[in-house]
């Protein structure tokens, strides 16, 4: 036997049975208190319900990408689930992705191409990276190389520019933000995490920087500066290219 | 759904569980506190969710993504309450835009003052002032559109209890509501 305030919530909620909902109608009709209650009761649910806001757009592309990246980067998760050779056994890892991310936008745009891009053979030359630092390289793989006639050398005191909105990532157990920054003919992945990003095994030193190194992924360059937070860069340029990025970018 | 038909993939993982990312955008929006980002929890939730996708029992996903929304929630705010805590401000009430009421209203006046007047922030700040259980109740069930069996399933209770706890929290918030008077005739 349910109480009176149990039926009151089902009966609102549409989950009496037809017996039960009749029986409850002719209570009502006889019971002041109970009709009361009723009245109480919509009145909060209507009252909770305008409390519903759809899902920020982007979100599910976020989600996503996060979960891409951790299938991809040797989580307990992926160790389940071998998904990269499975999914180039399909040999169509990115026809259900592009309808998810239909209308959202560049950044979107930008997200399809990386997770393609991870599924293709050249995502593995950042295999034996550290999760981190290989989440990024792949992010970076979908920026296309700039072009030979449009010069790629940041020119000037020209201010970088930010293109599309930033992505949460955890990677390697590291949270990390990603944005993607114009600079003259240049585009490039900065990376910002609160952890020193790990250092590849073909890292190289900066000449003059302690906490700096770079190292290249495949087509990438990476160019990392290690401070109160640390910053990773990767684009399809020459490092020298990032490093005068990284000196234009506003404090992170 | 039954998700334990489903490989461990995390494509087919996607597709089993994307489609309840507003459900558990929901929760997550009302379960995180103290700076909380409700879009890092849904993150958090799904990476959760997407580690233990193997090993899933099955039931209703998108009550097991609750559940872990609500967990992730918890265990992050019991982290931030080991730091340093700042000194808290105001009750919500003493600082809402509006006067409270002195009481003493009728109950059929409750109901028609708070439809009257419904605003989003005030109702916010209202539901945030309910005990926990019933506050997670309605959200689970008023917001987020779960049915009590799902945000049974979801917390781990009984059907009835969570039916009880909406009842109460509902009518606590709807004389939560008309006590600071929201409503278009306001003096």
């Amino acid at each position: 036997m349910e109480s009176h305030e149990q039926l009151v919530a089902a009966f609102l909620s549409g989950e009496l049975d037809p017996a039960q909902a009749r029986r409850w109608d002719e209570h009502l009709l006889e019971c002041e208190t109970c009709w009361r209650a009723v009245q109480e009761d919509r009145a909060g649910r209507q009252a909770a319900q305008v409390l519903r806001q759809p899902a920020p757009p982007g979100l599910a592309d976020r989600v996503a990408f996060a979960v891409e990246v951790a299938a991809a980067g040797g989580t307990p998760a992926q160790r389940q689930s071998p998904l990269p050779a499975r999914l180039r056994r399909r040999g169509r890892p990115g026809r259900r992705l592009p309808r998810r991310l239909a209308g959202a936008g560049m950044l979107a745009v930008g997200v399809a191409v990386t997770l393609l891009v991870v599924l293709l053979p050249r995502g593995r030359e950042t295999g034996s990276m550290p999760p981190a630092v290989a989440a990024v390289a792949r992010y970076a793989q979908a920026i296309p190389s700039p072009g030979g006639n449009q010069g790629s050398h940041p020119a000037g005191r020209a201010a970088p520019v930010e293109v599309g909105r930033p992505v949460t990532v955890t990677a390697g157990g590291q949270t990390i933000v990603l944005r993607i920054w114009r600079l003259g003919g240049t585009e490039a992945v900065v990376a910002v995490s609160d952890r020193p990003f790990p250092m590849p095994a073909n890292v190289r030193g900066v000449p003059g920087m302690a906490m700096a190194w770079t190292a290249r992924a495949g087509t990438v360059s990476l160019y990392c500066l290690n401070g109160t937070t640390s910053e990773l860069l990767a684009g399809p340029v020459p490092g020298a290219e990032l490093e005068a990025l990284a000196a234009r970018l506003p404090p992170a | 759904m039954d998700v334990r038909a489903v490989d461990d993939d995390h494509r087919e993982f996607l597709d089993a569980t994307l489609p309840y990312l507003d459900a558990v955008w929901q929760v997550a929006r009302h379960a995180a506190v103290d700076g909380q980002d409700p879009e890092d929890l849904v993150q958090e939730t799904y990476l959760r969710a997407f580690a233990g996708f193997g090993s899933y029992r099955g039931g209703s996903t998108r009550a097991w993504l609750a559940a872990i929304c609500l967990n992730v929630a918890r265990s992050q705010a019991r982290r931030r309450q080991r730091r340093p805590r700042e000194v808290p401000g105001p009750a919500p009430l003493d600082v809402l835009p509006w006067s409270r009421a002195d009481g003493g209203e009728g109950a059929a006046d409750v109901a028609d003052v708070v439809i009257a007047g419904l605003d989003v922030e005030k109702v916010s700040w209202c539901l945030a002032l309910l005990p926990e259980p019933q506050r997670v109740c309605i959200t689970l069930v008023d917001v987020a559109g779960y049915t009590a069996r799902e945000a049974a399933e979801a917390l781990g209770c009984p059907r009835g209890t969570v039916l009880a706890r909406v009842h109460r929290g509902r009518r606590r918030l709807a004389q939560l509501l008309a006590e600071a008077r929201v409503s278009h005739g306001e003096p």
